[in-house]
């Protein structure tokens, strides 16, 4: 008997929304949280617009000590976990903390306070041979990406396996992915999964400026990210985290939990082609959307809705549209595709997960996410990117998206449970 | 330091940004091939842009990244380093 | 799981870029010996740190190993990681025809610890010393954890599952499981381990938060675990890279199954919570003995962690008897990595690259510079022990608190 796994808590904070109402509130309005940079003087940088989250960890109930220690991506993650466990109704302290398991992904990590503490030890970049004695008592901590689900696990004391997984911007369906399996397989009955980045930060900046990835409209930061529109011109960097509460189905039914979806497949692979560069055909990701649809024992037609990876940069968004067909077929036609990175920026790792909650909630809600700003098709897009307006659908089976600076293509399907046995 | 940038400094900005060996008279001979004939990349070039901004102390056109032959993108950088002149 | 055939997980080959050896000849026979090469840091803008030892790689020459445009798009962790990754492949005898045939059925995991700290330091004092126009356009491919994954990927033109774990030390072992689970899941050859490189000025000064880190002067006491004298552990970098397939893959190409993983369980118990950890460290070996179906008994050697805390050391050793009882204080048990350090999640794929070299050789390796043991354990010193190894468990626990263990069984090439 195969092991099913349920969705049983969401918990998030991302730009213009944090908390989950606030957020399905942001996807549903199709307004945009991209602003001009505050976090820092951005004058120098090519692209100075961001998707900030305007969050207060204090008011999310972290203590002046879990603030001093965590990075701003680790309380984005504390205070995710926490409305996600709550959401779940799961009472942890009843719980096998064994089969208690942790699996969060993140592309960055603690690249913001590794900034600023290089900034102290080398006397502003002047220094090759470093002064330790500048550094703060918490920079191991960000040196270690295995921090974030350790930081997790020791807040909601789980025991299980515990990773961090870091595949850059696919860190998240992965690590949603990689937990997943691990209650397929039985290492666990219970994974707090999900994703964090706070990467908006000078050198992150600027080390995407240098690619040209990230979108210059400056002067118009509203409308900036416009996946899948013929005026794309980059992303636009973002922020936030995303916990979801992974249960085994039986589990989860027993104490009567509220099961939003389950998650049917996972797959992912390498397009061995190029770090940064994208082919024409989509190959690798459509073996990866084909892949997961083998796992969750689904025809290509039963997909309803396709929340894209659309981070608006010119190629991936023909890569993405030519994967989708390919993976599809006629069926992409007829199947709505939208990118929240229009509204909520790309956050790099936390993304995917923050990608996969959205998906959770359009299922509960029956209602698809438009893409914001998508004005004028561009002829090598040619699906229903659901421009603008949200829109009220029946979906059942929906899929995400992922592809990520290595070549990393990654596909997660997600269904409405479905009560005829296997 | 020159205001035209020739096939040397070329050759010497492919082995420093990108680790791409060939000799100028190579690149002068075979400069209307591709770049990934020399194999040289996106992030390449993109790199041999960044340095010559740097080095210029001026813009580069933003077709230069996306030449495809060295013929057309030294044509490209010394018409901007011309008129900027 | 259910399947009624279950597809083993096989080694068929090592690929070893570490300070006592840059290929897995050199460093079987250092290990084997019980060559301690812990040594005074010598990298630039080291040498004022507080951080005085640990294991460098010095015969390392990247120009000789790998194409120079890949050089200069990587940090040296990614450097070991692509040619320890040639040497696993070469050594399956899987050349580029070969996985060009089936790109899908190969795939990478790497686990990474600290990511390309060197290159970022670069970068970062562009950045700050001259302005963000002097920011490569490698550094957004570099410094990142995934970088190795990625790259080998794509210089040897595999497309099967990619995959990261950014983990602490367990993490090591973590990527092999995780290697091992891809193969029964339908993956042909997984190409799987870790590298690290933390021995640049800025990586340092981060790893001096560690209280565990130990900055003994000198280079034969400054790494002594299960010791009265032990005082934290010492840094290294390198790593390995192995090549996990298939048994039935193996077969078909007639390349020997070295070694299967049999089993794998990781715990958590909180970060420096030695003491946790020695009941989250047995319940990962009782894990992964049951997932192997082996009974303790029949562990033949155990590669410790050996972090070198006194507290921490005891926690192993308790748990090394409640895991495998009586047999626990009778089982041979060595921590070859006092020769070379702790490559962070590097440590633990090179414990299991010498286990599998071990099984081969009928050799269990010494724990150089550890003498007079302090715990109930009968730990493999001065020099090496000749004993028939079948089954082999290794351990791993990370500084943020995972817990790992690791089930080896010898192979039918190991057996003859």
């Amino acid at each position: 008997m195969r092991r099913r796994v349920a969705v049983t808590g969401i918990g998030i904070v991302a730009p213009g929304g944090i908390g989950v109402p606030a957020f399905w509130d942001l996807l549903t309005s199709g307004r945009t949280a991209t602003r001009g940079i505050t976090f820092f003087d951005p004058s120098g940088l090519r692209s100075q617009i961001a998707a900030e989250c305007d969050f207060d960890p204090a008011a999310h109930g972290l203590d002046a000590e879990q603030i001093a220690r965590s990075d701003r991506y680790l309380q984005f993650a504390l205070v995710a976990g926490a409305e996600a466990i709550q959401d779940s109704g799961l009472d942890l302290a009843a719980e096998n903390p064994w089969r208690v398991g942790v699996s969060l992904g993140t592309a960055v990590g603690g690249t913001t306070r590794l900034e600023h503490d290089y900034v102290l030890v080398s006397h502003g970049g002047q220094r090759w041979d470093v002064d330790h004695r500048e550094a703060g008592p918490h920079l191991h901590r960000a040196f270690s990406p295995s921090t974030l689900a350790s930081a997790v696990a020791e807040r909601f004391e789980a025991r299980g396996p515990v990773q961090t997984v870091s595949t850059g911007c696919t860190s998240g369906l992965d690590a949603v992915g990689y937990a997943f399996h691990t209650i397929e397989e039985g290492r666990a009955d219970v994974c707090i999964t999900g994703a964090s980045d706070s990467p908006i930060s000078p050198i992150t900046m600027a080390c995407f400026d240098a690619i040209k990835a990230t979108s210059p409209s400056n002067d118009d930061p509203a409308h900036a990210s416009r996946p899948f529109d013929a005026r794309r011109n980059g992303f636009v960097m973002g922020e936030g985290g995303a916990v979801l509460v992974l249960e085994e189905l039986e589990h989860a039914r027993a104490r009567g939990a509220h099961v939003y979806c389950e998650i049917g497949g996972y797959a992912t692979f390498g397009n061995a082609y190029h770090m940064t560069g994208l082919t024409g055909e989509g190959l690798e990701m459509a073996r990866a959307i084909e892949d997961a649809l083998g796992q969750a024992r689904l025809d290509a037609t039963a997909i309803d809705y396709v929340n894209a990876h659309g981070s608006g940069t010119l190629q991936n968004d023909r890569h993405e549209t030519a994967a989708v067909k390919r993976a599809l077929g006629a069926h992409a036609y007829e199947t709505p595709m939208s990118s929240i990175k229009s509204m909520v920026g790309h956050s790099l790792g936390a993304i995917g997960a923050i990608e996969v909650v959205a998906c959770a909630l359009a299922l509960a809600h029956q209602v698809v996410p438009p893409t914001a700003n998508y004005e004028t098709p561009d002829p090598e897009c040619d699906l229903d990117y659901v421009p603008r307006v949200a829109r009220e659908r029946r979906l059942r089976s929906v899929l995400s998206v992922g592809s990520g600076f290595g070549g990393f293509q990654s596909a997660v399907i997600m269904n409405l449970p479905r009560e005829k046995t296997e | 330091m020159s205001d035209r940038i020739t096939v040397e400094e070329l050759a010497e900005l492919m082995k420093k940004a990108a680790g791409v060996t060939v000799a100028p008279d190579e690149l002068q001979r075979r400069s209307d091939s591709g770049f990934d004939t020399f194999g040289l990349d996106s992030l390449g070039l993109l790199g041999i842009v960044g340095e010559l901004e740097n080095r210029y102390g001026t813009p580069m056109p933003p077709d230069a990244e996306k030449s495809k032959s060295p013929r057309q993108f030294l044509e490209l950088v010394n018409s901007a380093l011309l008129a900027g002149a | 799981m259910s399947a009624p055939h279950p597809r083993r997980a096989a080694v068929t080959g090592i690929g070893v870029v570490a300070p006592n050896g840059t290929n897995t000849e050199a460093f079987w026979k250092a290990t084997m010996e019980g060559v301690a090469v812990l040594d005074r840091i010598t990298r630039d803008g080291c040498e004022h740190l507080p951080l005085r030892v640990a294991g460098q790689i010095r015969d390392f020459d990247p120009p000789a190993a790998i194409e120079e445009r890949y050089l200069v798009q990587t940090d040296r962790f990614t450097h070991f990681a692509m040619a320890a990754a040639d040497l696993a492949l070469d050594d399956a005898g899987l050349g580029r025809s070969d996985t060009d045939a089936a790109p899908f059925s190969v795939g990478v995991v790497t686990a990474a610890g600290s990511g390309g700290g060197e290159f970022g330091q670069r970068e970062l004092q562009q950045l700050w010393g001259k302005g963000s126009r002097f920011v490569g356009p490698y550094q957004s491919i570099a410094w990142f954890y995934a970088a190795s994954t990625g790259q080998i990927s794509i210089r040897r033109g595999l497309k099967g599952p990619c995959g990261v774990v950014a983990s602490d030390e367990a993490g090591g072992l973590d990527a092999l499981a995780h290697a091992a689970r891809a193969v029964r899941r339908g993956t042909d050859v997984m190409v799987a381990g870790a590298t690290e490189a933390p021995l640049a000025p800025y990586s340092m000064v981060c790893q001096l938060g560690y209280e565990e880190l130990s900055t003994v002067d000198e280079p034969d006491r400054a790494y002594r675990p299960f010791t009265t004298a032990a005082c934290g552990f010492v840094p290294a970098e390198g790593g390995a890279m192995l090549v996990v397939e298939a048994e039935g893959s193996a077969r078909e190409r007639g390349v020997p199954v070295r070694a299967t993983l049999a089993g794998h369980a990781a715990t958590f118990t909180g970060a420096s919570r030695w003491r946790e950890s020695r009941e989250g460290l047995a319940q990962a070996i009782r894990g992964a003995l049951d997932e192997a179906g082996c009974a303790p008994e029949e562990i033949d050697v155990v590669f410790a962690d050996a972090l070198g805390v006194p507290e921490a050391d005891r926690a192993e050793a308790l748990a090394i008897a409640d895991a495998l009882g009586p047999h626990g204080t009778r089982v041979p048990v060595t921590a070859p990595k006092t020769a070379v350090g702790r490559a962070y999640g590097a440590a633990p794929v090179l414990d299991v690259a010498t286990a599998v070299l071990a099984m081969e050789h009928g050799l269990i390796p010494p724990t150089p510079n550890v003498f007079d043991i302090c715990h109930d354990l009968d730990l493999v010193t001065v020099r090496a022990r000749a004993a028939e190894v079948r089954t082999a468990l290794v351990l791993s626990r990370g500084l943020m608190g995972s817990n790992a263990a690791l089930v080896l069984r010898r192979g039918a090439a190991g057996a003859s």
